[in-house]
């Protein structure tokens, strides 16, 4: 964390890395602050507090008692003692948190591909010189603004109901079932909910990327005598990549905490089939389990950071051939 | 302690007549006046009932205020040591964590707590106990069975079946002549953890003596114990499986609402569950005709049972700082008339040896066994929620292997015993 803040790093520094400025270059300005007190006036300090105290007590303080209440045998009221590790001894022999890791990660990754793709070829499409370009990209984005929990109640219906109805009339053998009903299809449906409403997310990111791309480099590359699809390869994708890696980063972290869609469509079956590592944790609430479930939580914390780490990491490499 | 330290350091650093105020409040909470209490009651179909009730009691004596709170969430209140005074809700697992730490108080000296069922009460005690103490007073008990379309079955010339056998042949008569015999949601997993599941196993084990003998061997439960699910639960597990052979084609995507209006519809002659589901039936068909019986899971008539839970049952919180003035509003629900008065509107059981008997047709099919305490409660509600009881045997119904599955629900009980 603290060698984002070094002066190398930080001319390379990307979009993404410059959104987490505030927080990594907070500890070291310590380290400077003699030489610049005088010229920073005290008011930014107090920009910071109001953020700073709100951070504390809603995320750092509760996070810190779930890491101390992990290593207890507390289920959220009464008496409670220490029971050492043994929360995290059982939590990786319980093969129900396992499948609920394997589940989520292999979601995040198919559905990161599959937004990311779609998104930036609407984008491509929707910044090209066609008609009604406006609209159409009001319409790309409508999705984005309904919440979560409705579309997935919508698809549910639908996926339920019509899908079913729809493939009877024509005829399609292996969809007149709802894949919401089977073990081994219902991600899928999880997928293509997640995707429908992430991707107006994502298609906004590349837009803006395309277009700040200058038109002098397609000309150039006109004169070299590039066709569009070379075009696409050898100039707009190296010039959107940092764009790609926000949005893959970004998207990878949302898909991770998969919730609400899940609720909405599957609620975590048929059995157990799509229960995801945010819901999971949640029944440590409903469930009187609340120790143990504070233990997996601080293990999937410690593998998010780990992850944010080496995207950070990947990111930088990124810009740098940017 | 907290708020105590709050009050003293406010005290100082702001004004003198803040302290004053404070003061005061203080004096006029002890010197007289009605006491306040907070009644929750979240049980949506009923919160008019109780706001009614509540309205009348606060109006006929002026020594107790009830205040009826519908909303709060119950463990964030008993958490900040600060939970509501009188509490009627569903009695469940759940529940019993709180009576298990001695979160309720000792009802046992209200003379109302002599009028109840000994039968009945022993269903609180079932999920846990708190020695010496009588926490929770059973209110109104819901018992659930089999809800069938009394036209369906006379036309088909079927009888209420009351062996295993019977059940059966009355399934392959409703499947010759073209009717769906059972309607299924195993959509929701609930719906088939109360239904099939609670039904088979309930009217072939005793549920609480598998569960009692379950928690004296806790991380012992695995292949190789006595008692365990994969072992006394198979029989029973397998006969569900082949009812669930009976229902609808397509039962895995239809949820409980479809289900309670294909009900309506005459859509299928059978339907696996409680009496909540009856008043939601009414409501596309009032005048169809329905009744409920036992299910039949083995060949012996005699080992016929219902399904029961405590709907509502009362108690009084230890922490609550107003337990006289909450024992009085108590006595005063559990007066007879407004017990039978709720049970015959929500077509619930009396919980007194003095209560009026069922008078709605659709549950008279069960107040017999109701009576003579041939009942159990469900066995999908004896297991702690974080272990996903419901959705194992929502996928065994759809097709899941059940010896696999029932060991996944012995070795998670296993591992749950290790870490609590």
């Amino acid at each position: 964390m603290t060698t984002t803040a070094s002066p190398a790093a930080s001319t390379g520094r990307t979009a993404a890395s410059a959104d987490r400025a505030p927080t990594t270059t907070a500890p070291p300005t310590s380290g400077r602050s003699a030489r610049r007190r005088q010229s920073v006036d005290r008011i930014y300090y107090l920009f910071l507090v109001p953020s700073l105290v709100l951070f504390t007590l809603a995320i750092t303080v509760p996070a810190l008692l779930g890491i101390f209440y992990s290593f207890t045998n507390f289920i959220g009221f009464g008496d409670w003692e220490f029971i050492g590790i043994t929360n995290y001894i059982a939590v990786f022999s319980d093969p129900a948190i396992l499948s609920s890791y394997l589940f989520t990660f292999g979601f995040a990754i198919v559905t990161v591909l599959l937004v990311n793709v779609v998104a930036f070829l609407l984008a491509v499409g929707l910044t090209a010189q066609i008609k009604a370009k406006t609209a159409l990209r009001a319409v790309f984005v409508i999705p984005m603004v309904i919440s979560g929990i409705v579309i997935a109640y919508v698809f549910n219906f639908l996926f339920s109901n019509s899908l079913p109805a729809f493939a009877t009339a024509v005829g399609i053998g292996p969809l007149q079932e709802s894949i919401l009903a089977n073990p081994d299809l219902a991600w899928i449906s999880i997928v293509i909910v997640t995707a429908w409403q992430s991707i107006p997310g994502t298609l906004l990111i590349y837009i803006a990327g395309l277009l700040s791309i200058p038109g002098e480099v397609y000309e150039a590359a006109a004169i070299d005598g590039a066709k569009p699809f070379r075009q696409l390869w050898s100039v707009t994708l190296p010039l959107v990549a940092g764009y790609v890696v926000i949005n893959v980063i970004l998207g990878f972290k949302n898909y991770l905490n998969a919730y609400e869609v899940i609720v909405g469509l599957t609620n975590g079956g048929p059995g157990t089939s799509t229960r995801s590592i945010a819901m999971t944790i949640f029944t440590g609430f409903t469930g009187g389990d609340y120790a143990y479930q504070m233990a997996n939580a601080t293990i999937f914390f410690v593998i998010a950071i780990v992850i944010s780490l080496i995207q950070l990491r990947i990111t930088r490499g990124k810009a740098a051939l940017a | 302690m907290e708020r105590r330290r709050w009050r003293s350091r406010t005290a100082v650093t702001l004004s003198v007549a803040v302290g004053l105020t404070l003061g005061l409040g203080g004096c006029a909470a002890d010197s007289g006046g009605p006491a306040d209490i907070t009644f929750h009651m979240s049980k949506p179909e009923a919160i008019p009932y109780f706001r009614e009730l509540t309205k009348k009691f606060n109006a006929e004596q002026s020594d107790v205020r009830v205040t009826l709170d519908t909303a709060s969430n119950l463990s964030a209140g008993f958490l900040r040591g600060n939970p509501p005074d009188v509490g009627l809700l569903n009695y469940n697992e759940e529940m019993a964590r709180f009576m298990e730490r001695g979160a309720l108080s000792d009802l046992s000296d209200l003379p109302v707590a002599e009028r109840i069922r000994p039968d009945v009460q022993e269903l609180v005690d079932q999920y846990a106990t708190y020695p010496g103490r009588t926490s929770v007073l059973p209110y109104s008990v819901a018992a659930a069975s089999v809800i069938y379309n009394v036209e369906l079955f006379e036309e088909n010339g079927v009888d209420v079946p009351t062996t295993w056998d019977e059940l059966i042949a009355a399934c392959d008569t409703f499947e010759a002549a073209g009717i769906t015999p059972i309607y299924s949601t195993f959509k929701e997993p609930w719906s088939v953890g109360q239904g099939l599941f609670d039904y088979t196993v309930g009217g072939s084990i005793d549920v609480a003596g598998f569960y009692d003998e379950l928690d004296e061997l806790g991380t012992e439960v695995g292949p190789d114990s006595d008692v365990s699910f994969e072992k006394t639960l198979k029989e029973p597990v397998e006969r569900m499986v082949e009812l669930a052979g009976y229902s609808n084609d397509n039962a895995a995507s239809r949820s409980y609402g479809d289900g309670n209006v294909a009900m309506a519809k005459g859509e299928a002659a059978m339907y696996m569950q409680g009496p909540w589901a009856l008043g939601e039936i009414a409501k596309t068909d009032p005048d169809l005709e329905l009744g409920t019986f036992p299910l039949p899971v083995t060949d012996d008539p005699d080992d016929l049972k219902v399904r029961v839970n405590l709907d509502l049952a009362l108690w009084v919180p230890e922490a609550s700082t107003e337990k006289e003035a909450a024992k009085t509003f108590v006595s005063y629900l559990m007066e007879q008339d407004t017990l039978d008065e709720y049970n015959a509107e929500f077509l619930g059981f009396g919980t007194t040896v003095d209560a009026a008997p069922a008078t709605d047709e659709r549950i008279l099919g069960m107040q017999e066994y109701y009576d003579d305490g041939r009942f159990y409660q469900g066995a999908s509600k004896f297991v702690p929620l974080s272990i996903p009881t419901d959705n194992y045997i929502q996928s065994i119904a759809t097709g899941a292997d059940v010896d696999a599955t029932l060991r996944r629900l012995d070795a998670d009980w296993a591992r749950l015993a290790l870490r609590g």
